[in-house]
């Protein structure tokens, strides 16, 4: 029994020295900047998480916490342009040279991200919003009048609950998702991942979800006011909305393309795939 | 000498300047801040990271693509695009904006059809045998993504696979939207699909080339 209880502390140290050691490889380092309206925040950093929220004040507040020494941070502000930028070193990998970002901007900044990584978080800000990443996942929410530009290869694109702006997201393989987005323009560029929309198309909005073979999902509720057109040279496409004909040179086809307004048809409305499936559902009440 | 006449010899002006040059700087007020200006754009510009110079890849890449719609024809010997500093200052704004005309361009030509690749198709007078000397457009690209791979590869290893499945599901959209617009001219969704198509392809190269890789 003994010769347990000491096994077991003796386990509960290692884990604790491994812990202690481990935490020391992390460096913690915060930086602050006063910036005056509508001030431009560029972070570039290649691995590891960035995470972006509106903060008190006209300052800029980062928190990076760096995973190792072949990793520094290169900082400068030039006038109302705060630019951080991830600083690999000779040997640095994806866990050598991952650092994880929060930072906290003036509600009013444009922000750019760039990162292979991510995943990239932005939320509740009203300036232009560029986000890249490569395998990054990003995620943005609770915007509005902003513009929205989000570029990925296979990261998977989340956008919630941004209003009156502009969207523009280009994904090759990546999934795209945009729940109650209502935005002047919104324009989606797939070339095999899904499209998914769930909202009300808003009013006097140009929507456009294009894919190649990815499937595009649109739902709407029964008093959306759109004008739609929706083709797939390849797929199948469906309607759950009755249409009203309108005279368009649009060719419609039973199965693979249709066109028509619902209500006052005062958001435009493009469903385009090549291959993939095109759905515009009703959304049950 | 008059402004005009100074201006017109701006580009070639190394550090000095002539007598005649010297005097009209001296004498006008504006000659001499544009010079000034331009002195000091040029001094920045030596401090610019050399990371921020584009890769030798994107000038070996624009000359390729000027080859093949004929706008340059003999291989130069000291290939001349790998050596951007040798373009005065003065003309270095009109790289992108080169760049950025042939990408138009190449879309203008598809949705016209009067592409090189329909020059190949055209058969060749009667009794001259022909060789294809020109590579078609598909293997140019497939050229020019092996070598955007490697470069990604040589930078970021991790992530060549991620790029190769990218490109392909690209290409693909590209020859699916080529066929499309190609089997109707007039179809304007087809054109919206290879618009789309080249759009990611720019972004993957724009991607792999970007500075926030390593």
């Amino acid at each position: 029994m003994h010769r347990k209880q000491r096994v077991a502390t003796l386990a509960v140290v290692m884990i604790l020295v491994v812990a202690v050691f481990g935490a020391a490889e992390t460096t913690r380092k915060e930086m602050h900047f006063k910036v005056g309206r509508r001030a431009s925040i560029s972070i570039i950093n290649q691995y590891g998480p960035v995470s972006v929220k509106p903060g008190p004040g006209k300052r800029v507040m980062v928190t990076a916490i760096l995973y190792s020494g072949k990793v520094e941070i290169d900082q400068s502000k030039r006038g109302n342009r705060v630019s951080i930028v991830s600083h690999l070193l000779d040997g640095a990998d994806a866990s050598t040279g991952r650092v994880d970002y929060e930072v906290l901007v003036p509600a009013d900044a444009s922000v750019t991200l760039h990162s292979t990584t991510g995943p990239l978080h932005v939320e509740k800000l009203h300036g232009d919003v560029v986000l890249e990443g490569s395998t990054a996942m990003v995620d943005v929410r609770d915007m509005s009048d902003a513009h929205v530009h989000v570029k990925t290869l296979n990261g998977s694109v989340s956008l919630t609950n941004v209003s009156d702006g502009y969207v523009e997201i280009t994904s090759v393989s990546g999934d795209v998702a945009l729940n109650a987005v209502n935005a002047t323009s919104v324009h989606v560029n797939s070339s095999s991942g899904k499209i998914h929309y769930d909202g009300d198309f808003g009013d006097e909005g140009q929507y456009s979800l294009t894919s190649h073979s990815g499937d595009i999902e649109a739902i709407a509720p029964s008093y959306a006011s759109i004008e739609v057109v929706a083709r797939s040279v390849q797929g199948r496409v469906e309607n759950d909305f009755p249409l009203e004909p309108e005279h368009t040179s649009f060719v419609t086809r039973a199965g693979s393309a249709f066109a028509g307004t619902v209500g006052k048809a005062a958001s435009s409305v493009r469903l385009l795939s090549f291959s993939g499936k095109i759905h515009l559902k009703k959304r049950e009440q | 000498m008059t402004c005009d006449e100074f201006e017109r010899v701006l580009p070639e002006l190394g550090s000095g300047h002539s007598i005649e040059q010297e005097e009209h700087l001296k004498s006008c007020s504006a000659c001499s801040d544009l010079v000034a200006d331009l002195n000091a754009i040029s001094q920045q510009a030596r401090t610019l990271r050399g990371s921020e110079e584009p890769s030798p890849w994107v000038w070996n890449s624009i000359e390729v693509a000027l080859r093949q719609e004929g706008l340059i024809r003999q291989p130069h010997p000291e290939h001349p695009l790998l050596h951007p500093p040798r373009l005065s200052w003065k003309l270095r704004w009109l790289v992108p904006a080169a760049a950025a005309c042939l990408v138009v361009f190449g879309v203008l030509l598809h949705q016209r059809g009067i592409g090189p690749h329909v020059a190949i198709q055209q058969s060749p007078p009667a009794g001259v045998e022909t060789a294809d000397l020109q590579p078609n457009r598909a293997e140019v690209m497939a050229g020019d993504d092996l070598q955007l791979l490697n470069t990604v590869a040589s930078r970021m290893p991790s992530m060549r696979a991620a790029y190769e499945a990218n490109l392909r599901a690209v290409n693909a959209y590209i020859r699916d939207a080529e066929q499309s617009a190609n089997s109707d001219p007039n179809d304007e969704v087809a054109q919206q699909y290879l618009r789309n198509a080249y759009e990611q392809k720019a972004m993957v190269y724009e991607m792999a080339l970007d500075r926030s890789l390593p």
